[in-house]
């Protein structure tokens, strides 16, 4: 570790774990460097159509992040670049970045698109699967950040003859500029975080699949495309042969994964069965009832958070059917329709068509990612994953070098961003002591006082090149602008976003006094921050501000009726007149915040947490309710990948005691929490007392536990034991483990029943493990493991391989039949089930049985969650604000999550998501004092009774009835929590509540402004 | 003609998604009828059901408003008051004889450019077949809704309605939603009954028999509500016209 520590980090890979990255990072004070090697961020998520298992839409909750990293003042996008060396240590590394040429100026492009209209080369549009065609000049889809042209110069006519440059010739700022050359940075970073993606396995040229030869054989990233609204067949659900929708589709999982032949691999991908889940469930919403859908599967992996959910309702309420059965091949049967051939479970040979086959193809690195690699010295494993430990899970072989999400093995988008997080949380910790150095803030000059002034309006009317002027009459409605009243000054701009023109519209603030500005042009959802900023330049505070939409909602969709958009135009530039002549000038709330935290639960995640948050620099107060540090942890023998767990637990459990910035409260328990985000009150009641902790953010890592069970005996006898206790029990009697001949495990016990409808997702692996350890002490020994859907998900696949070739007895069970347990008459234990293989009810003697109960939260956890106001949700885990996107955090600012509080999880996870929830909260403990969107509601407490209706509509707790001597009780406000939804304000039987900014007044005016003729 | 007229209709989108998949919509050069005037709400559950009585009073034909799917609310669950308040007003504006097809909610997701425009315009094309909103003889009606719709009674009414389906009461009862649905329907009916009388009083002392005939009510049932009004002190006998008493909105 050098002395000379540089405050930025470089973060490789701009889909959705690189953009978490840039944007934790950035958000705490570190200045940050994303390079991505296409034209536009977003990555993989960007082309998906829905995400599981809430079939979010997912450009929709991928586009303000989009927007965020395009417009984050200390993060610099390098867009089609690639890194070519890292030099140095951690700490300080110079990085050498190659940037390819765009041939556009991504100063001067205003995305108007007429380059791709004028380019007269079409390509197959690879966003679209190559299912439609896009220009040698484009934007790789229409969300795309930064929303820049590029010149394609591999299919560029230019390029290849020498002539065209039409786009040149008709591009209205002159951003195209082919004397753009390759360009080499050189630049200096404090760390990196490799987040370079995975590829989708390519099944062309392996015959089974038929695909690249069957035109109705497609991938399920093909499918995603065409499911997507925005897709080549505008979400139209159609097979490619001949754009006829069909009836039967079927999905082939394990396509490339769970495979071990030569051109596949071993690993399962976690991935595929929620996806294919997904795509049918969408595929019928499209279709409506008639469709058919069928899985062909192994085991159905869905394992992670409302995912059996999900396969339940598609497989009971849907009616997607669930084969299981490994396809052995795919025949045409006619031009278009295709014959799949299997074995069923029954030993049937089974013969179906289908009108399209969907192959769920697996993730995979690709020969880039293993070349990166290379380069930068980072190890890889035989599947060319990059080499982490489970307590270090985002850290690479080489120091300083970080690792986030499918570079690690394959994971979804969830654990993408949590581990995205952790590796900014891991960077930040290692340059802690350079923060705040190399990012700046933007200051403004004081605003000035307009309350009481009469408004003097400023109109800017944007031409946005032909954009809006070439359908709208754009000097006519400027002319129209200036009859308007206290409309003091108006003027037309061929590009009111230019650089020039901000500079002309502080200029006109000045000259003409102006104290309310107008600009109607495209949409605010874009460019009213660009806007409002250039009003606090010029003095003015930026709720003086109001867009008029007159492109995105007028030319464009009114392009063959000019006459009806011009006076559509004049509407809306008269009820945006209207509207701002009311708005007021409006303070940013600032909230002071105390930089400690409570993190509660000293299991590994709490741990975690608290130890990535100590060595960033933050006093940390740690809570556990057991006497000793550790968790369940403390009973794990191996990570699945062998690794010992309980030396590296001691390493952990010794750093966290001897840390100076972290107060351990052992046999603690919290009796009460006060306060929101930056200024929290704890009350933790100990042996020695009553504390009361001050703190700015909480980490819940309050665990969970085994279910306690009373099936299959346990409880009843002795030989019955559930998760580590047997082998416990043979460590301490070694002579058991000698006498016995059999040993049989139960998978699902508790987990996936209709009580507890979720599975626990890290039993089969523990169990696997158990018998791999047992099988290797004593090869003699006969393991049997009673199962359901095997679920070693990602690389842990291979302990079920290695399981199997152990001589491991694998037997599935279903829900409805499941192995009966007796004592026999020697007293030990004989197993009755069902071999659905055999078609026959075995009987199996053994001297014990090891149950995998489900993992159930722990007690307390909702009492917390009541104390805080947080969700839980029907399982009793916390909520997330988000399943995808927001894995760590809640809705209500200030508090996050980790561990098995939030969900059963691995310990290398439980690791990725407290250090994910230390992210999360720096970016909020940095800072002295935190701005709230000010827009926020105000109670009239003249009009208010306190009926508090108002509270029980707000999901954030940002209002609340207080007590009023004489009065009783009243509304009021907690602005720091408020998100300015306005709800509260349409609900109030009083009409008491106003919103700032959206006032009843400033809408009505807007309204009437419209109906006037 | 009835092809010439063209509708004014107003529009008001949640932030997030219909005004993000309005925007997606001309990215997409998708082609849709320019009658609509859109305002920006940051929620669909800021739109109160006054504003669209008052779009509709100022000369809009009709209103249309455009949320996240539910489930997808930015603020978690604001759409769902969305859904119930514009079904309060539906009812409202079904009694009043003016008709729910002058309202529209569709959700539209960010991604949805087509469904919005394809919302945008089968709802023009709906209220171009209406016709114009004939203002002149809906006064009391639009005046009645709006009076109404500002009662304490309903607008509670409609804030407690989850809290009673699908939470508890006070007491941790559920209340049915088909039972809480007929108390809604019966709620709408009386305070809207109400308010035309009120209207009508509060202009000029008016007689049973007249109310009866301006509102279009029974005469029964305009003599039970006056009766409500007067125990709420909003309603006052004001003399006699030969024998026939006389109501005022009280002083």
């Amino acid at each position: 570790m050098t002395e000379n520590v540089i405050g930025s980090a470089m973060v490789v890979g701009g889909g959705i774990g690189g953009i978490q990255s840039a944007l934790d990072l950035a958000n705490a004070g570190f200045f940050v460097y994303l390079v991505e090697k296409s034209p536009a961020i977003g990555g993989v998520m960007s082309a998906l159509d829905k995400t599981f298992p809430t079939n979010d839409c997912s450009m929709c909750i991928l586009s303000p992040k989009l927007v965020e990293v395009g417009r984050h003042r200390n993060i610099r996008l390098l867009t089609l670049s690639e890194v070519e060396s890292v030099a140095g240590e951690a700490g300080n590394f110079t990085v050498t970045v190659r940037e390819r040429p765009r041939y556009i100026d991504v100063e001067k492009c205003i995305a108007c698109g007429k380059c791709a209209e004028k380019c007269p080369r079409k390509v197959k549009n690879e966003f679209n699967q190559g299912f439609s065609e896009r220009k040698a000049a484009y934007v790789p889809y229409p969300q795309a950040v930064p929303l820049k042209y590029a010149i394609d110069a591999a299919h560029c006519i230019y390029f290849e003859k020498g002539k065209c440059r039409a786009c040149e010739k008709f591009c209205p700022t002159g951003a195209v500029n082919f004397t753009q050359t390759e360009t080499l940075h050189h630049i200096d970073v404090g760390a990196v975080i490799l987040s370079p993606g995975f590829s989708p396995y390519n099944p062309a040229g392996v015959d089974r699949y038929g695909y690249g030869v069957l035109p109705n054989v497609i991938t399920s990233m093909e499918f995603e495309r065409i499911l997507s609204a925005s897709g080549p067949f505008e979400g139209h659900l159609v097979r490619p042969s001949d754009h006829q929708e069909p009836q039967k589709i079927a999905w082939l999982q394990c396509v490339g994964s769970r495979d071990i032949r030569e051109d596949a691999h071993g690993y399962c991908s976690g991935i595929c069965c929620m996806a294919a889940i997904k795509e049918a469930l969408v595929a019928m919403e499209h279709a409506g009832s008639g469709l058919d859908t069928a899985i062909f599967y192994m085991d159905m992996r869905t394992h992670g958070k409302g995912f059996e959910q999900t396969f339940n309702q598609a497989r009971e309420v849907a009616g997607v059917r669930f084969v299981r059965a490994r396809v052995h091949s795919i025949e045409p049967a006619d031009s278009h329709d295709l014959k799949i051939t299997c074995f069923l479970d029954s030993g049937e040979l089974h013969e179906e068509i289908f009108n399209l086959v969907v192959l769920s193809v697996g993730m995979e690195i690709s020969k880039e990612t293993r070349q990166l690699a290379e380069k930068l010295g980072v190890a890889v494993d035989s599947d060319g994953f990059a080499a982490t430990s489970g307590f270090s899970p985002v850290a690479t072989s080489r120091p300083g070098v970080f690792v986030s999400g499918a570079f690690a093995g394959p994971k979804d988008i969830p654990q993408t961003v949590v581990e995205a997080s952790a590796a900014a949380s891991a960077s930040a910790a290692l340059l802690a002591q350079a923060r705040n150095r190399l990012t700046h803030e933007r200051t403004y000059p004081d605003a000035m006082p307009v309350s009481g002034q009469t408004p003097r309006i400023g109109v800017f009317v944007c031409h946005c090149g032909t954009n809006i002027a070439g359908i709208v009459d754009v000097p006519s409605v400027r002319d129209y602008a200036q009859t308007l009243p206290d409309v003091v000054f108006a003027t037309n701009n061929l590009f009111t976003c230019s650089q020039d023109t901000q500079q002309s519209i502080r200029q006109a603030i000045v000259e003409h006094g102006l104290n309310r500005v107008v600009v109607a042009a495209c949409t605010p959802r874009t460019h009213e921050p660009l806007f409002q900023e250039t009003l606090q330049e010029a003095g003015l505070n930026p709720y003086l501000f109001e867009f008029a939409n007159i492109r995105d909602q007028n030319a464009w969709v009114h392009q063959k009726n000019p006459e009806a958009a011009t006076q559509k135009a004049r509407d809306l530039v008269r009820m945006a007149v209207a509207r701002v002549s009311l708005l007021e000038a409006i303070e940013p709330l600032k909230i002071p915040v105390n930089p400690v935290a409570l993190v509660i639960g000293a299991g590994v995640a709490g741990m975690s947490a608290a130890l990535n948050l100590a060595d960033q620099g933050f006093e940390i107060w740690l809570i556990e309710r057991e006497s000793q540090l550790g968790g369940h942890a403390r009973q794990v023998r191996q990570i699945w990948n062998n690794e010992p767990v309980q030396p590296l637990l001691s390493c952990l459990i010794e750093r966290v005691q001897n840390h100076e910035s972290i107060h351990c409260l052992t046999g603690a328990e919290i009796t009460a929490i006060d306060g929101f985000v930056g200024n929290f009150s704890t009350k933790v009641q100990t042996h020695q007392g009553l504390h009361t902790i001050a703190h700015g953010a909480v980490i819940l890592a309050t665990g969970g536990q085994p279910l306690q069970t009373t099936e299959y005996l346990c409880g009843q006898s002795g030989r019955v034991t559930t998760w580590h206790e047997l082998e416990y029990l043979f460590d301490q009697y070694p002579e058991k483990l000698a006498s016995a001949t059999g040993i049989a495990f139960i998978q699902c016990v508790g987990s996936r029943e209709p009580e507890r409808p979720y599975c626990s997702r890290i039993c089969c692996t523990a169990s696997v493990q158990g018998a791999i350890r047992l099988k290797e002490k004593k090869p003699e020994l006969r393991v049997v493991i009673f199962y359901r859907d095997m679920r070693t998900f990602g690389q842990r696949e291979a302990l079920y391989q290695k399981a199997r070739g152990m001589g491991v007895i694998f037997i599935r069970y279903s829900a409805e039949d499941k192995p009966v347990v007796e004592v026999d008459a020697q007293g030990g234990l004989l197993i009755t089930a069902l071999d659905p293989i055999l078609d026959r009810r075995l009987q199996i003697p053994v001297d014990y049985l090891n149950l995998a109960t489900a993992i159930v939260p722990t007690e307390g956890q909702k009492q917390i969650a009541q104390m805080l106001k947080v969700p839980l949700n029907d399982d009793g885990f916390y909520l997330e604000a988000h399943v995808k996107l927001r894995p760590v955090d809640f809705s209500t600012d200030g508090v996050f999550v980790c561990g098995l509080a939030h969900y059963p999880k691995p310990i290398e996870e439980s690791v990725a998501q407290g250090q994910a929830a230390a992210s999360r909260a720096s970016a909020l403990l940095v800072k002295e004092s935190i701005d709230i969107a000010p827009i926020v509601s105000v109670v009239d407490e003249s009009r208010c009774i306190g009926c508090g209706l108002c509270e029980a509509s707000c999901s954030f707790g940002a209002i609340r009835l207080k007590k009023v001597t004489g009065k009783g009780y009243r509304a009021e406000n907690i602005s720091a929590l408020c998100k300015g939804c306005g709800v509260c304000a349409a609900a109030c039987p009083q009409q008491a509540i106003d919103m700032k900014h959206f006032r009843e007044t400033q809408i009505l005016a807007a309204l009437c402004a419209g109906a006037a003729a | 003609m009835e092809t010439s007229f063209q509708p004014k209709i107003l529009a008001f989108l949640c932030n997030w998604c219909a005004y993000a998949g309005a925007d997606l919509a001309g990215v997409s050069r998708l082609q849709y009828p320019p009658n609509i005037r859109v305002i920006r709400t940051m929620c669909s559950g800021r739109v109160d059901p006054l504003f669209a009585i008052r779009a509709l009073k100022e000369g809009f034909d009709g209103v249309f408003v455009g949320g996240c799917h539910i489930g997808d609310c930015h603020y978690q669950d604001g759409n769902v008051y969305t859904l119930k308040r514009m079904d309060m007003l539906a009812r409202l504006l079904d009694i009043s004889g003016i008709g729910r097809k002058r309202i529209r909610l569709v959700w539209a997701s960010a991604a949805e450019a087509q469904p919005y425009a394809d919302s945008v315009t089968d709802f023009t094309a709906s209220i171009t077949a209406s016709g114009p909103l004939d203002r002149s003889r809906q006064t009391l009606a639009l005046a009645g809704l709006s009076r109404a719709l500002a009662t304490p009674r309903l607008r509670w009414l409609v804030g407690i309605d989850r809290q009673v389906t699908e939470r508890s009461n006070v007491y941790h009862e559920k209340t049915d939603t088909a039972h809480f649905q007929r108390v809604m329907q019966e709620a709408v009916e009386t305070e809207y009954h109400k308010a035309m009388i009120q209207e009508i009083i509060s202009q000029a002392p008016a007689n049973v028999r007249e109310l009866a005939e301006k509102t279009g009510l029974p005469v029964y049932t305009v003599s039970l509500r006056l009766n409500d009004l007067e125990r709420n002190a909003q309603a006052e006998l004001r003399g006699h016209e030969g024998r026939t008493p006389r109501f005022a909105a009280a002083a």
